[in-house]
């Protein structure tokens, strides 16, 4: 048994070392071609934000792809559909959710797990049972309440709406961030005469960062996507989210149908998601092994 | 005096480190749980106000009819007889199923086929990798903007290919026939969602332990039998959850069909939560909205708690 495993060590995997040349071929023409089907749409979708919109609606030719054209961004932006405005209201709603998620989080992260008191793991089961709540299934009462509380069309009410649903999530990330900190290294900062914030912020933080990092990215790309509830709680047009706003492109209650600013419009959409996944790569697939992702 | 007893493990452990201390240990105790009560207090409050008095509320307003203006009438369970009544709904129901039982299997198989292909650190396997994972970041809304475009029936790109392959004229106007309708939002959604399969089930892959497969290949097991009957058992929990996040997510279901198809034609691609959000904020029936939704959370809630005991199994 000892040998067998001493033999086989530089493998990387099992059989690893005698992977044949058809096995390796196989990988290189399905990878490639699973590779290109994946990804052909998504480039696409930016090939054609650069086409006229005569060149959208009509049956595509050889030179869609050659004569290419800003004009929808620049019509998107200076338009009269004002696009950045749009923008604007997804980005402060998704920092917004962002910092709120992280601050809330990152508060009952320590508190569960760090110190013992009473009621603590019902308090605990009560908040992950948000998880179990779809948002989706609770927007009229939800609708209701935030009226109540003069938070319907409001940016402010859709950032609470939001933070609270990423809290679960945010919670379960940041109490097993905290779980896995020595205890030593609290207590030492405590015997020198810190105070828990300043504890924490001192001397956790820099222990703590990767998880707040995770929790950070999934509030700020939910409430970036999030369409249902933006629908339901914004009525005015000048509050509305970039994807509600894309749907009203669609529709043309802009004034105009145009394929070109909803394709355009798409791309604009695209663009954070992709550039945070990319140079976040890790933090995500840190917050998907944890377990608590919703799909 | 009582703190005294419940606290002396404690004092007497750290008495030894600073004898000096000895009386201010128990009103650390209590310090410090006050301080962690005080530090989980804000997110319990966002909790009950956004999550458990809105379920709370549901329950009385599934018993009224609530109107937008004017008073509220007690209606008792008429909302609640009303559910098996409306057709549209159950018909939501075994579409939102439907759906369901469509797309979770194609996921899984696609999900786990490249979780095979890209599991092994080799050349290409982690630009691959990110590849098939960029559809779920992208999301489901943009991407349903973009499709919808493509499937304009003379100019759509998914037309212009299946004329290209001679397949059809690229005249098919998918989205006013519910069969077709329904086969584009699910190829949409497997391309979206397979990514993340694939992730789950490379990471649960990567911690199968060589020996055990090779043992197996050592007793003759083919390359399939290892895959069917040595990983897959091993997998099975992870397996289990995300077949689970495919469920609920496909039982919620809305972005995807209310931007394609506004569940037309008639209400034949109408979701659970589109059929809701319909009676809701268009019919503005509130109260029976509301009886709709509260089946909706015992349905999920359900799947839910099924997942969390899952989980928990596995973190123990």
């Amino acid at each position: 048994m000892a040998a067998a495993s001493t033999m086989t060590r530089p493998a990387r995997g099992p059989s690893g070392r005698r992977e044949g040349n058809t096995a390796r071929g196989i990988y290189a023409i399905v990878g490639t071609v699973l590779g290109v089907l994946f990804i052909a749409p998504l480039v696409w979708a930016v090939l054609r934000s650069f086409q006229t919109e005569t060149a959208i609606t009509s049956a595509p030719t050889v030179s869609d792809v050659t004569h290419l054209t800003i004009t929808n961004y620049q019509q998107l932006i200076s338009g009269t559909i004002d696009i950045l405005h749009y923008v604007a209201n997804s980005l402060i709603v998704a920092v917004g959710t962002a910092i709120l998620t992280a601050i809330l989080a990152t508060a009952a992260g320590y508190g569960f797990g760090r110190f013992r008191f009473r009621g603590r793991g019902l308090i605990f089961a009560v908040t992950l049972l948000a998880l179990m709540v779809p948002y989706q299934a609770i927007l009229t009462p939800a609708f209701l309440e935030l009226n109540f509380l003069h938070l319907t069309n409001s940016l402010f009410g859709l950032v609470l709406f939001y933070s609270t649903f990423n809290l679960p999530f945010g919670v379960f990330v940041m109490r097993n961030t905290f779980s896995q900190i020595p205890a030593e290294i609290e207590e030492s900062a405590r015997v020198d005469g810190a105070g828990t914030l300043t504890t924490l912020w001192q001397v956790m933080r820099p222990l703590v960062t990767p998880g707040i990092a995770t929790t950070v990215l999934y509030a700020f790309l939910f409430a970036w996507t999030e369409f249902l509830a933006a629908l339901t709680f914004l009525t005015q047009q000048g509050k509305y989210t970039f994807p509600v706003a894309l749907l009203n492109v669609e529709t043309g209650t802009f004034g105009t149908v145009d394929y070109g600013y909803l394709v355009a419009g798409a791309v604009i959409a695209m663009v954070p998601c992709v550039v945070l996944y990319l140079t976040l790569q890790r933090y995500y697939v840190q917050g998907l092994m944890s377990g608590a992702v919703k799909g | 005096m009582a703190d005294v007893v419940t606290t002396s493990n404690t004092y007497a452990e750290r008495a030894s480190r600073a004898p000096q201390a000895r009386h201010g240990r128990s009103g650390l105790e209590r310090r410090k749980a006050r301080t962690g009560l005080l530090l989980v207090t804000p997110a319990f409050v966002f909790v009950t106000v956004f999550v458990l008095i809105p379920v709370g509320f549901a329950i009385y307003l599934s018993l009224t009819n609530y109107p937008l203006i004017g008073p509220d009438q007690w209606v008792g369970l008429k909302n609640w007889a009303s559910v098996g009544q409306d057709a549209t709904f159950v018909h939501s129901v075994l579409f939102t199923l439907e759906y369901t039982a469509i797309v979770t299997p194609a996921i899984f198989i696609v999900g786990y086929g490249l979780a095979v292909l890209v599991r092994r650190r080799r050349r290409g396997s982690t630009l691959l990798r990110t590849l098939f994972f960029l559809p779920y970041v992208v999301g489901l809304v943009t991407e349903s903007f973009l499709l919808l475009l493509e499937l304009q029936p003379g100019s759509g790109g998914v037309n212009a290919v299946l004329r290209g392959l001679h397949l059809t004229n690229g005249q098919t106007a998918w989205l006013v026939h519910t069969n077709l309708a329904l086969v584009a939002v699910c190829v949409l959604v497997i391309w979206f969602a397979s990514g993340l399969t694939m992730v789950l089930l490379m990471a649960g892959m990567q911690g199968i332990p060589g020996d055990l497969l090779e043992a197996a290949e050592m007793d003759g097991a083919s390359w399939l039998d290892r895959e069917l009957r040595v990983r897959m058992p091993l997998l099975r929990r992870t397996i289990a959850m995300t077949l689970i996040i495919s469920v609920v997510g496909s039982f919620l279901a809305f972005n995807q069909f209310y931007i394609l198809t506004q569940g037309g034609p008639g209400n034949s691609t109408d979701t659970v939560v589109m059929w809701i959000y319909q009676v809701a904020f268009v019919q503005l029936h509130l109260g029976r909205a509301t009886a709709l939704s509260l089946v909706l959370v015992v349905l999920v809630g359900f799947i839910s708690f099924v997942q969390f005991f899952a989980l928990r199994e596995r973190e123990a």
